[in-house]
């Protein structure tokens, strides 16, 4: 049947906003104060992240100006406030399909419809990367987890592994230290910890740092019991351990965009002019986890995301796009 | 109707399945596995796994939180 004006107008936007984490809501805030009627698609689906995005997974933010600590939870929930407080922002719980570019305009199709948008911003972000070896996916969600703030509570008094180097896997292994009775953290390289959270490691007496280590596999037998390493600790191959955490960086969430034309770098993330955070198409923009910047936080992706608000806004107002 | 949510105070998608339940007037138990062991062994025992969320409705276990299967058994149980 078709469509009524009034169910098109529903479904016309200036600025559709793939992702709702802390950046896409924050460019749907800044979008709306420039008077872009704006559409925030976020995921509904248990496997993804609910609105608020990867910060939710985060037990205390301590670098976002304004709240010296404050949970990530907390904080996601303030970013999607703030965004709802305009009119012109729409947040839906729905995942964007399919991505089209038709005339002037991008078609984005969900389960529960399609939208028009004038111009399109990727704030999609990444995903978990999984740990490859023998047991991993036999055994996740038995012992091998990735959501330590989640999860990590079910290993009290345990011994558990978090395998990992980054500075997100020492503040996993932080979290983990408050339940489990004993955390190995497992990096093949060095630790890359921002040093307040290296020096926080390096007194926890709970925590065990294996360095220049890899882990080969995880044995089990309806739940995860060892792990085995690629080179002896304190004469030991093989590690019990009750749990074994992954936070072995992300894989960027990119795939919707590359049909469009979109420029894609080796690591699967979008190429922007890190100006004005546009794409090279014209129209379409990236900000925060999902693009080749080089250093990612709740806090720059913020500002990505207004940045390319502000693009948006000059794109759609100086090109006069009004049909599709 | 009886809906149990077997959670973690820290995880998201614990908060969300709540804010569900409340937002269509579901009562439900919230079992915080973070401090109940005998609970968090109760949940590997239905769910077969280690994650959270867990939910029970009317005997039904769901792992994670699941939007569209939730909806149909509360239609289901209306």
């Amino acid at each position: 049947m078709e469509k009524s004006e009034k169910e098109k107008g529903n479904l016309n936007f200036d600025f559709i906003v793939l992702g709702a984490g802390g950046t896409g809501l924050a460019a749907a805030m800044y979008a709306a104060r420039l008077g872009l009627k704006t559409l925030v698609l976020g995921s509904s689906n248990g496997s993804e992240l609910p609105v608020g995005g990867v910060i939710t997974t985060t037990d205390n933010v301590e670098n976002y100006p304004g709240f010296p600590k404050i949970s990530g939870m907390e904080l996601a929930k303030k970013l999607e406030e703030h965004a709802r407080e305009y009119d012109l922002v729409d947040i839906k719980q729905e995942l964007a399909e399919k991505v089209e570019k038709k005339k002037n305009c991008f078609l984005v199709q969900t389960k529960k419809g399609t939208y028009q948008g004038k111009s399109l911003l990727f704030a999609t972000g990444t995903k978990w990367r999984k740990l490859e070896v023998p047991g991993s996916a036999e055994f996740e969600r038995k012992g091998v987890n990735y959501c330590a703030l989640c999860d990590g509570p079910l290993f009290r008094d345990k011994v558990v592994a978090i395998v990992g180097g980054s500075d997100s896997a020492v503040k996993d292994a932080l979290v983990l230290s408050k339940y489990a009775k004993k955390v190995y953290v497992i990096a093949r390289n060095e630790l890359r910890a921002e040093p307040i959270n290296f020096e926080k490691i390096k007194s926890d007496k709970k925590a065990e740092i294996l360095t220049k280590t890899n882990v080969k596999e995880i044995k089990g037998d309806s739940v995860v019991r060892s792990i085995v390493l690629d080179k002896p600790y304190k004469d030991q191959k093989e590690l019990k351990v009750d749990g074994v955490f992954v936070a072995i960086g992300h894989i960027p969430l990119s795939d919707l965009a590359k049909p469009l034309g979109v420029e894609i770098d080796d690591h699967g993330e979008i190429k922007i002019d890190h100006k004005t955070s546009e794409t090279n198409v014209k129209g379409i923009f990236a900000a925060g986890d999902v693009t080749d910047k080089g250093f990612k936080q709740l806090i720059t992706g913020v500002g990505d995301g207004c940045t390319a608000a502000y693009y948006a806004y000059e794109y759609v107002t100086k090109n006069q796009v009004v049909s599709c | 109707m009886t809906v149990k949510v077997y959670s973690t105070p820290s995880c998201p998608w614990c908060h969300k399945a709540k804010e569900f339940f409340k937002e269509n007037n579901v009562a439900f138990d919230d079992v915080d596995v973070s401090e109940d062991v005998a609970a968090a062994q109760e949940m590997v025992q239905k769910s077969g796994q280690m994650g959270v969320p867990v939910i029970d409705f009317n005997g039904e276990i769901i792992v994670g939180f699941d939007v569209q299967r939730l909806t149909e058994l509360m239609k289901k149980a209306a």
